[in-house]
């Protein structure tokens, strides 16, 4: 009978592998959907486990893909927390019901626009977008860095510029939306502003940090990113130059948010209290993590004050970008994309 | 009916093991191919409870995704074209003309690399080298502004990738064809191009038609090459249900874009099948001629050929190289100075990413080994009900695209009543019963080369069917047993398509790791988890073909047997 054996065997196994290989990890872990790249999110979360004694399970998504997911498992989450990514992300979520309202003990103490009025999200830092460009570029152009958003559309950057997918990347959105903020939410004369800035555009990258590097080795000659973003490329040691638009560039809030139906809501409520005080965000400049920091007791690292001194920069409001988001990236796939 | 119902009670009383095989294979076909495929299904073709192709019309008539479409079959068009040619000049000199063995193992090993890596690993090659900056474009040539995001790029990236598929399924072609037909041909007068144009290449185009579908259907399934390099400017269709699926969670729509995708897939599948792969020609000209040494090619033309593929081979040499200098350097194009860095952070930091996948490939192996050799036996021994439209069954999986299928493995097993997302078993499974397939075909393919009477013989003697099977047919098989082994594992190490779907906060996979390193740019980390797989892959390889020599049925898995994606 070894074909019966065999049979038995093999499905035994599959049965096997159904039941056990669900990995039980124990009661002190807390899991998170972190879109922090883990060079940032790792450090926070060893020093959140030298802290607690929590350990973070974590994977790292774009935010898209991260909500994606978090709306995807509604039924039966599979995370704790939602950690970092622009604002905007988490607002969206609201209307999809995924959050749990929790109000940690700095949220009095944050400024309205780094907290949602009923707990919804919290934000943990504050993030800039930025123009970058390759200084080596800009000298064999004979160009000054940009410092207008028509700067931009200069035809010496032609299939030349890098920047996020507004698919899979809140840097990208946070973009869609600084630009509808400059033109005044016009969205028609936003949207025609991008469409004319397309022809520059060499690749729509997946994350949002996608295009730094080749910024850096000059594989494309300018982008927009997030400030933390540019600034690690510069400490990296690659010849970029930062520069800021006039007509003004929105900053967002990386926010951390409960997931509702959490399997362990305690300890995500204490990484939620960790990551909002100055515990962790005291630790930004230790790790040359070059966000602002959201709680008002942690101040800016002054080199990073400097680089801010004279731009002019202006929050997203959270609940315009939560609302309109799903449609002005459909459109932006539609129209801009192509 | 009667008829058919004593019929069929008849052959379960007959042999109620194979009975009992047939329905608990069913069971797992009907679960992991049929289930996951008509959820898919139903998911593009139901609107809010009604039958409706209205998603399926939006698509067709989106002029971004028909352009989408329309480029997926191009780039396949061309992948099949461009790599059937360098995998017959690869395999017609290999054949005919005569090279030094050391230089043919050499080649030999250099061109297997791209079938043991992971698919976008020349694609990283690519991008540091043929860019605005690239290290050929701009440092070597000095050209500036350099393109690197399009077709061509990609075009070039999958040419190097698959074109060794075509050149092991040419190969055992052309040395089957006796070099003597062409040596009569010869001395009869005719002109070496002529015996090339009216006897080598006709006998060759089955082959040729086989290697082109081949490619044809890696082309079109791989997503991880033009989510590279295609850019924005040249969308293809994988690419854009990825997307559509991760980015913005709407199932609904990739499901579509992959179902565009599903009607071609299915036809070059069958097509190459049951159809090309029947019609090899074979030369028999009798034993014992003995092979009077001859050269098909002149001495110029040998030259000129050993160059071309002297050339490609550097080429890849190149790649790879360059994808292992970038794993020890701290920052390929920027910072070259020593470091194992990378390696401590793929070890530490990567570490579960390493473990989570040998543990899957652990489970997925045998498994998967076991699976091809129970439904290959099945369908091509026993005669039972439904054994034709189970061997079609079993293939689906692997003839799909990986995107379809991890797209419907998620549909259908993200919800009750089957809830598997976030578990290893998802991935096990979709590894068993797609990569598995190649095992089938293995078994089949050899069973057909022994000979029933072996096993009739034992039957007549009294010995119950599983008993033959295990004292008989087991023995015969188990090389097929071993090879299926080695697909899975190297699969395992390899695929992403599909698998990408089905990664979760509980199981990761390497390979996810790696994309997921070159969209954040850790691209040492990503060189170094690639080294990693081709070097567990090699030996792993090595450990298998040792036991395959021990059963003295030594060379190569075959193609077909490694393809996928």
């Amino acid at each position: 009978m070894k074909t019966f054996k065999i049979l038995s065997v093999f499905s035994l196994s599959v049965i096997l592998a159904l039941g056990v290989l669900s990995p039980i990890f124990g009661a002190d872990t807390v899991n998170v959907y972190s879109i922090w790249p883990e060079n940032w999110a790792r450090p926070m979360f060893e020093e959140f486990q030298k802290a607690t004694g929590i350990k973070v399970n974590f994977v790292r998504f774009s935010s898209g893909e991260a909500l994606a997911r978090v709306i995807a498992e509604k039924a039966n989450p599979r995370v704790d927390v939602l950690f970092g990514g622009p604002v905007e992300t988490h607002a969206a979520g609201i209307a999809e019901g995924v959050f749990e309202p929790y109000k940690p003990p700095a949220f009095d103490k944050l400024a309205p626009r780094f907290k949602h009025k009923d707990g919804y999200w919290v934000a943990i830092a504050d993030d800039p977008l930025c123009f970058m460009t390759n200084t080596q570029f800009l000298k064999e152009k004979k160009l000054n860095p940009p410092t207008s958003w028509e700067d931009l559309l200069n035809p010496a950057y032609r299939n030349m510029i890098q920047m996020a997918d507004a698919r899979t990347s809140g840097t990208a959105v946070t973009r869609i939306f600084s630009i509808l903020e400059v033109f005044g939410r016009d969205e028609d004369k936003a949207f025609a502003y991008m469409k004319k800035l397309r022809p520059n555009v060499q690749l729509y990258t997946k994350s949002g940090g996608g295009g730094t590097l080749p910024v850096g080795l000059g594989q494309a000659a300018a982008g927009i990113f997030f400030i933390v973003d540019a600034l690690d490329t510069k400490a990296k040691g690659y010849d970029v130059t930062i520069s800021f638009p006039k007509e003004g560039i929105g900053s967002a809030a990386e926010a951390i948010a409960l997931i509702k139906g959490a399997k362990n809501p305690e300890l995500g409520k204490k990484l939620i209290d960790w990551a909002t005080s100055p515990a962790m965000q005291s630790l930004f400049a230790k790790y040359k993590i070059n966000f602002l920091p959201a709680h008002p007791d942690v101040s800016v690292e002054p080199s990073l004050a400097a680089v801010l001194k004279d731009a002019k920069i202006f929050p997203i409001d959270p609940d315009f970008a939560g609302k309109n988001r799903k449609r002005l990236v459909d459109r932006w796939v539609k129209e801009v994309l192509p | 009916m009667v008829a058919t119902e004593t019929k069929q009670s008849a052959w379960v009383r007959k042999d109620p093991a194979v009975a009992l095989a047939v329905l608990v294979i069913w069971g797992f076909l009907g679960l992991f191919i049929l289930f996951p495929l008509l959820r898919m299904l139903a998911e593009v073709f139901l609107q809010d409870g009604r039958v409706s192709a209205a998603g399926v019309f939006t698509i067709l008539q989106d002029p971004n995704q028909l352009i989408a479409l329309r480029n997926s079959l191009w780039l396949a068009t061309l992948v099949g074209v461009g790599g059937t040619f360098f995998g017959f000049l690869f395999a017609f000199t290999a054949a005919r003309s005569r090279i030094p063995t050391w230089l043919s193992v050499a080649i030999d090993g250099v061109i297997l690399l791209p079938l043991i890596s992971p698919p976008f690993t020349t694609a990283i090659g690519m991008i540091f080298s043929f860019g605005p900056r690239g290290l050929i474009t701009y440092h070597l040539l000095g050209i500036q502004g350099a393109t690197v995001y399009g077709l061509w790029s990609t075009l070039f990236s999958e040419i190097v990738t698959y074109f060794p598929i075509a050149y092991l399924a040419l190969k055992p072609m052309l040395l089957a064809i006796d070099p003597n037909i062409e040596g009569m041909a010869l001395s009869l007068g005719a002109g070496r191009t002529r015996v090339f144009r009216t006897i080598t290449l006709p006998l060759c185009i089955p082959g040729l038609a086989n290697s082109f579908l081949l490619l044809f259907s890696a082309s079109l399934a791989d997503f991880a090459t033009p989510l590279i390099l295609a850019g924005n400017s040249f969308p293809v269709l994988p690419t854009q249900a990825y997307l559509q699926i991760t980015g913005l969670f709407d199932l609904k729509g990739g499901a579509v874009l992959s179902f565009v995708l599903l009607v071609p897939s299915l036809i070059v599948f069958f097509l190459q099948r049951y159809w090309v792969s029947r019609r090899f020609y074979v030369t028999i000209t009798g034993k014992g001629a003995g092979q009077t040494p001859f050269d098909s090619v002149s001495t110029l033309v040998r030259w000129i050929l050993v160059g071309l593929c002297f050339l490609t081979t550097f080429v890849i040499f190149y790649l790879y190289a360059l994808l292992l200098f970038g794993s020890i350097v701290r920052a390929l194009g920027a910072n070259h100075t020593f470091t194992l860095e990378h390696y401590r952070i793929i070890f530490t930091e990567g570490k579960k990413a390493i473990q989570d996948t040998l543990i899957i490939a652990a489970f997925s192996m045998p498994l998967g080994g076991l699976y091809g050799v129970i439904v290959g036996y099945l369908t091509a021994r026993k005669q039972f009900p439904t054994r034709l439209s189970m061997e079609i069954v079993s293939m689906i999986n692997y003839a799909l695209p990986g995107t379809i299928v991890g797209i419907a493995y998620l549909i259908a097993f993200n919800s009750p009543p089957i809830e598997l997302a976030g578990t290893a078993t998802i991935i096990i499974a979709l590894y068993v019963f797609r990569y598995g397939a190649t095992g089938i075909r293995t078994t089949i393919a050899m069973l057909q080369q022994i000979d029933r009477s072996i096993e009739e013989a034992s039957e007549s003697l009294g010995a119950t069917s599983a008993m033959t099977f295990r004292r008989i047919t087991l023995p015969l098989i188990l090389p097929a047993f071993f090879s299926g082994l080695g697909v899975v594992f190297i699969r395992s190490m390899t695929a992403i398509s599909a698998t990408i779907f089905l990664v979760s906060i509980n199981w990761t996979l390497i390979t996810v790791r790696i994309l997921e390193n070159i969209t954040e740019l850790s691209l040492g980390p990503a060189a170094a988890f690639s080294v990693f797989i081709v070097a567990a892959v090699f030996v792993v390889l090595g450990i298998i073909n040792g036991v395959l020599h021990r059963f003295r049925t030594p060379g190569l898995i075959s193609a077909e047997r490694m393809m996928g994606g």
